[in-house]
């Protein structure tokens, strides 16, 4: 399936530091382990191994050519942001426009990996072993962003992450980390934008961390909406310290293949973790949202709303933990998945999960999955609707829940717009059952 | 306008209309009366196309064979129902849905969309013509609306369509006296040469404030008794089990 060249990246990447043998070490460990596959709990609703198998076949090393080369119309107009740039995972430029410059401090990682004083902060992470996956991000990673945001400072715009991918990523496997981190008092909005060119086939095995300290809070979007041919495998950790705010939305509807996956740890009290995603999938799109929210101390507060349609041959998955350490007393957690099928050959696949501890906790969950409402469609078209406006609007209707949760006003227009331009362009041929 | 013809309908092998026939011309206002089971909302739901009934017989609308005709095409031809339970729709937009509505129907009658502003100012007059509030309006379509205010929707909707043939089924019901005079405000108001209405109750109560030209009286199907409104308190008097005693059918 693969034909890696571990030996030339290794000796291409050379840092002189621990790194080096942290890397070997990763990768015996993957190569023990292999791809997940069903067999495995966490993978039992996505056989990646199969997946890659079946799709992606030969998947080389990026050789990291032309990775300054993407389309300047792929960047969001008629929206005031911060940028930073990344081509087939590799750091090309940031632009903080906006932004008090002395409040920020952003590197790309491939020079942090490079010093050995800074990989000393991040070398910790390298050594948490999630899955077979993350031990070979650990061994192959080449680029990314390490990202520092001071105390007391709130972002005046958003920033955008444009990850963007083009030719030269064909058939490659791209290992890339994100570290950010905020400070006490401090406040940033993070869109993160996926956009490749046409049909190109890649496999993006992505891992961020996220630390936010006291007080802080962090709002991160993403939009994986243009309908693409990638495979991509995105872990997200974050560190939630006293009284911050984790606001997390997803739109999951563009990739062949995503799993994100999302960890969070509610460190200290009063800290509260939101994750709110719309998942639209169609064709033979497998999209699966797996969350694991670790409520750690009291007086902590976590929601999850996810809402998802199928359409054709699609393949949906969420799976929600939430647990709850017997110090966490005063939990408030809570979570509901809605999805609307509307094809005979489609499927979505829900898997609550409260693992609690502690006695005094406040946790629901809620889940339920069906077909559009023929009465509804009756009444819609008894109004002089025709059937397609029927299903669209009741389509619109059941996803705006989701879209309503969006605190951010600039980003919401923005991904409301996406979504009702997907609406539009899409056909809703639906069998009645 | 509208010309039933021994129409019978049944569900899963079951005959819920049987050999049902009514006359409406232009203009008129006919009621019909029955009992709980006697095929009342099943008239309504094949005049409006609802799938999941086996129909024979013959229905002309407006000269047109009317069970050939998709269930939009129908509304977009003038024909309206005002649903006994309106359904709940989270997420959609009530000013929204008006619009849309109003802007397909208008669209199948070969007249030009209306712009949201005009579409508001209308929409607005219609809500203070009919004393509803005009918060409804950025409510999501029923959803969280009482009894009272889905069927006041209903009746807003009918306004604002302006259809040729207006169904009511069991509108009334569940009404307090006030939301029965707003429904039947919205009915007179738009009471024309033009227009024709059927109004299904189990009450005499609502016929007071609208006074029908006809009441049918419906058991098991067809159609057992004819009158002007008189018969409506009769009915009231004496009850459904009597008059279904009788078959005599007076024209």
């Amino acid at each position: 399936m693969m034909s890696l060249n571990f030996d030339a990246f290794q000796k291409a990447n050379q840092s002189g530091s621990e790194l080096d043998s942290i890397r070997i070490k990763n990768f015996n460990i993957f190569q023990k382990k292999g791809f997940p596959s069903k067999k495995e709990e966490n993978w039992k609703y996505t056989d990646l191994k199969t997946i890659l198998y079946n799709n992606l076949n030969k998947l080389e090393l990026p050789n990291h050519e032309n990775t300054s080369q993407y389309n300047s119309e792929w960047l969001l107009k008629n929206f005031e942001h911060n940028q930073i740039i990344l081509v087939n995972g590799d750091f090309v430029s940031s632009t903080f426009s906006f932004e008090a410059k002395e409040k920020i401090k952003i590197k790309p990682l491939k020079t942090v990996l490079k010093d050995k004083k800074d990989f000393k902060k991040i070398r910790d992470y390298f050594t948490e072993q999630q899955n077979s996956l993350a031990s070979l991000n650990h061994a192959l990673v080449h680029d990314g962003i390490f990202l520092e945001i001071e105390d007391n400072y709130s972002f005046k715009k958003p920033l955008i992450i444009y990850n963007f991918f083009n030719k030269s990523s064909e058939n490659k496997i791209i290992n890339n980390k994100c570290f950010i981190s905020l400070g006490k008092n401090s406040q940033l909005s993070l869109l993160e934008y996926y956009k490749a060119e046409d049909s190109i086939k890649y496999f993006n095995n992505t891992i961020h961390h996220y630390s936010i300290q006291k007080n802080s809070i962090l709002k991160k979007f993403s939009i994986d909406n243009n309908l693409d041919n990638s495979y991509n495998y995105h872990l997200t950790n974050v560190k939630s310290y006293s009284n911050s705010i984790f606001e997390n939305f997803l739109f999951s509807s563009g990739s062949s293949f995503v799993k994100n996956e999302i960890h969070c740890d509610l460190l200290e009290s009063f800290s509260s973790c939101f994750i709110n995603a719309l998942i639209f999938l169609s064709k033979q799109q497998h999209h699966e949202l797996k969350t694991n929210i670790n409520h750690k101390h009291q007086h902590c507060k976590s929601s999850q709303l996810v809402k998802s349609i199928l359409l054709d041959k699609s393949n949906g998955t969420y799976q929600g933990k939430i647990y709850v350490d017997k110090d966490a007393q005063k939990t408030n957690g809570y979570q509901l998945s809605k999805a609307l099928i509307l094809s005979e050959n489609s499927t979505f696949n829900s898997k609550p999960e409260l693992e609690i501890y502690a006695d005094d906790v406040k946790c629901s969950h809620g889940s339920s999955t069906g077909n559009i409402d023929q009465n509804s469609i009756f009444y819609l078209m008894s109004r002089g609707l025709s059937k397609e406006q029927a299903n669209k609007m009741l389509v619109e209707g059941f996803l705006n829940e989701a879209i309503e949760t969006i605190t951010e006003p600039n980003i919401q227009s923005l991904i409301s717009k996406l979504f009702i331009d997907k609406i539009n362009k899409t056909k809703f041929e639906i069998n009645e059952h | 306008m509208l010309d039933i013809k021994n129409l019978s309908a049944s569900v899963d092998g079951k005959k819920i209309l049987d050999g049902f026939s009514l006359k409406i011309k232009s203009g008129e206002v006919h009621a019909i009366m029955g009992p709980n089971g006697s095929g009342k909302s099943t008239l309504a739901n094949v005049l409006t196309g609802k799938n999941g009934y086996e129909v024979e017989g013959q229905i002309l609308y407006q000269g047109k064979d009317l069970l050939t005709l998709p269930i939009e095409e129908r509304a977009q031809k003038g024909l309206f129902m005002a649903f006994q339970y309106p359904l709940e729709i989270p997420g959609v937009n009530t000013n929204n849905f008006l619009k849309t509505s109003l802007n397909t129907i208008r669209k199948g009658k070969g007249l030009k969309e209306i712009d949201s502003l005009d579409f508001l100012k209308l929409v607005k007059a219609k809500t203070k013509n009919l004393k509803i509030d005009e918060k409804i309006l950025n409510r999501q379509l029923n959803v969280g609306f009482s009894g009272g205010e889905k069927k006041k929707n209903e009746i807003l909707q009918m306004t604002i369509l302006e259809p040729t043939l207006a169904i009511l089924d069991e509108t009334d019901s569940g009404l307090d006296i006030d939301a029965i005079k707003i429904v039947s405000d919205g009915v007179n108001s738009l009471r024309s040469k033009e227009r024709s209405f059927l109004i299904i109750t189990h009450y005499q109560r609502l016929l007071d404030y609208i006074k029908p030209d006809f009441v049918h009286v419906l058991i098991n199907g067809k159609i057992t008794k004819t009158g002007c409104s008189e018969l409506a308190l009769e009915l009231d008097k004496i009850g459904y089990e009597k008059m279904g005693a009788s078959t005599q059918v007076v024209v």
